[in-house]
């Protein structure tokens, strides 16, 4: 059974240029222990359906439609109460580059056991306890669990912050961006200890990136976004094999790598759409270079074609 | 390295740049021994024409303090710098200035670098009149004009006016790309120019790139933590390492046979955009300590090292030729070697 549905979810941002539609119909749904990455440029929605998967979305950003069914209930229609007890205990978010959202003045095993606290009727001092645990578990000794933020490198913070996010032993996580501005051996090391607390604490895990490489370590299931929506959906290892939607394609072409031949890169042209006056039709048609005429006119529905969702009308 | 070469641009000796750490005052007064980070410690290289150099390796390993130094742009502890043959460190300002417009950098964020009150032109504009170049209106008007082309920010009447707060991050990088290209530059420090953008447009930045050198016959000096965009670009890579180039060689050998076990490493922990690609364990553990209390007289990857033995902590190895073209700083290479 799905943990996580998500049904036609619209997301608007009401500016004074306009209504930005950040997430625009989008519709996807996580199995237990599944790892699901969404991929796409800057500005293309991810973040905010990130957000709205926790409620976390504000002025003049709203959820205006759609609907969001975690383990049997539905998230929009919770009241704010409901919502602050399953933040941090039943859904965990870590943000990006959280590192630095770290309280400057406070030992670091503080900051984790204070989540437990909100959520868990246990002593201070078995917070503690369950804190230093926590920082061997992501694989920081307890003796540095008296540490402030500043004597920590960032891939250590990062860890600090993972392990805030999984203290009270939450059935999902997101992670935004969770490597990015960090070193390739540090985001090695952050992306194995991810795949180890995945299968230690039985996660299901939702991870926001704009990097490939990240996400075919990780995941098992791959959504692409572009300009608010989902184009392209399907497994990680038949996505990077047979990508269908010719904006998939082009990001894989537009990614260098060190293994094998060195190929020839090919960069998408243009930049993404501004999200307030999106071009008619389908929404990548100013960048794709097989657009035709009903491509200009009449916007894809997404539809199943050899085991992907893909939204084109060439497919 | 030593052998001579007319088609030189850059010729960097024995580099260093140190930093003083911050004391207390008791310190100071009692301690008669000034610490010092050593950002960049004895480097040695050269840049042929129309050749691009990367230099890869990870946060505070001293590569974006060796890119200002050559520039001058951070004044160096000691060394030489020349270019074509001119030392550049004892050059007086004015005489550093007219120099500038053939030793130019590309900025790592491109949000920040350019005024977000001055549109495309006006940016332009302004590196004209710093170093005029042009002698009328009309003149520089066609001088705009054939830059923005120049960098593919086509049609240009589209950008003309345009505040950078319009712009995308590929397209800012364009115009950082512009006004640099503008001062017709023999020699580019380009810090970082694709890390913050789009992996969709990134490709498009280093095709610029690779056009300047090919058109142009610009040399670079190209400054990353990421591998596979130096792959890309790069004719020759250096690896630096706490302030010291560990292996310097040509691209593919150095992603294909490294020698180095710091390199190596890098290698194994960069991301490969394939998910039926296993995720191999890294071989070395730790982090990058940024201590200024290193021992001199040791290898800097020693702790961090899986083959590292008594020998290494007793002596700093020095860079040697290991194959053609292929320069390498350490003692048991050979073993490394095998081992891979």
């Amino acid at each position: 059974m799905a943990l996580l549905e998500v049904k036609n979810l619209k997301v608007y941002y009401f500016t004074r240029k306009g209504t930005a539609k950040a997430v625009d119909g989008v519709n996807f749904s996580i199995d237990k222990n599944e790892t699901l990455g969404l991929i796409g440029e800057s500005g293309c929605g991810k973040t905010t359906t990130a957000l709205s998967l926790m409620r976390f979305v504000t002025p003049p950003g709203r959820i205006v439609k759609g609907k969001i069914v975690f383990d049997g209930r539905d998230i929009i229609s919770m009241s704010n109460e409901e919502i602050r007890l399953l933040r941090g205990k039943e859904i965990s978010i870590v943000f990006q580059a959280a590192q630095n959202a770290l309280n400057p003045v406070m030992t670091i095993e503080k900051q984790i056991s204070e989540g437990i606290l909100e959520h868990e009727s246990i002593t201070e001092d078995e917070a503690l306890e369950r804190a230093k645990n926590q920082l061997n578990l992501v694989g920081i000794g307890d003796e540095r669990s008296k540490s402030y933020p500043h004597e920590l490198s960032g891939g250590m913070k990062q860890r600090v912050m993972i392990a805030m996010a999984t203290v009270c032993n939450p059935k999902l996580l997101i992670l935004d961006e969770p490597v990015t501005g960090l070193d390739v051996i540090v985001q090695r090391q952050i992306l194995s200890l991810i795949n180890d607390l995945r299968a230690k604490l039985h996660l299901t895990i939702v991870i926001i990136a704009h990097d490939l490489s990240v996400i075919a370590e990780t995941c098992d299931k791959i959504a692409v976004m572009y300009a608010g929506k989902i184009v392209e959906q399907a497994s990680a290892v038949s996505l990077y094999k047979n990508p269908m939607h010719p904006y998939s394609q082009a990001l894989i072409k537009a990614y260098p790598s060190i293994k094998g031949e060195k190929k020839k890169l090919k960069s998408i042209p243009g930049a993404p759409p501004r999200l307030v006056n999106p071009p008619p039709g389908c929404k990548f048609h100013p960048r794709c270079s097989y657009a035709a005429d009903i491509c200009r006119k009449k916007e894809p529905i997404i539809r199943e074609k050899e085991g992907h969702l893909v939204a084109c009308h060439l497919n | 390295m030593k052998e001579k070469n007319n088609n030189e641009v850059l010729r960097v000796e024995n580099l260093k740049k140190y930093f003083p750490v911050g004391k207390s005052l008791f310190a100071s007064i009692f301690s008669g021994k000034e610490e010092y980070v050593r950002a960049v410690d004895d480097v040695s290289f050269s840049v042929k024409e129309g050749e691009i150099l990367g230099f890869v390796g990870e946060s505070g390993c001293g590569k974006t303090t060796m890119g200002r130094t050559i520039l001058r742009l951070v004044e160096p502890t000691s060394g030489k710098i020349y270019y074509k043959g001119t030392e550049v460190i004892s050059l007086s300002k004015k005489r550093l200035k007219s120099l500038r417009r053939r030793m130019q950098m590309i900025f790592q964020d491109p949000y920040g670098s350019l005024n977000p009150r001055r549109t495309v032109a006006e940016t332009l504009r302004q590196t004209i009149k710093i170093h005029k170049l042009v002698n009328s209106k009309a003149e520089e008007e066609t001088l705009i004009k054939k830059t923005l082309e120049e960098v593919e920010l086509k049609p240009v009447g589209e950008f003309w006016d345009k505040y950078p707060g319009f712009l995308s991050g590929g397209q800012l990088q364009r115009v950082s790309a512009g006004r640099v290209l503008i001062l017709q530059p023999k020699f580019i420090v380009a810090d970082e120019p694709v890390s913050m953008l789009d992996v969709s447009v990134r490709v498009g930045v280093l095709d610029l790139l690779l056009r300047m050198r090919n058109k142009f016959g610009i040399s670079f000096i190209y400054i990353t933590h990421d591998l596979a965009t130096a792959r890309y670009v790069c004719d020759r890579i250096a690896i630096m390492y706490l302030g010291k180039i560990v292996e310097i060689a040509q691209t593919e050998d150095i992603i294909n046979k490294p020698l180095h076990p710091y390199t190596q490493a890098l290698i194994s922990a960069v991301p490969v955009p394939d998910p039926t690609v296993k995720i191999h364990d890294l071989p070395i553990k730790g982090y990058l300590s940024l201590t200024s209390d290193l021992v001199s007289s040791s290898c800097r990857f020693y702790p961090r090292c899986p083959y590292a033995t008594k020998k290494c902590h007793e002596e700093e190895p020095p860079l040697v030729q290991g194959e053609r073209d292929h320069y390498v700083a350490c003692i048991n290479y050979r073993k490394s070697k095998s081992v891979y």
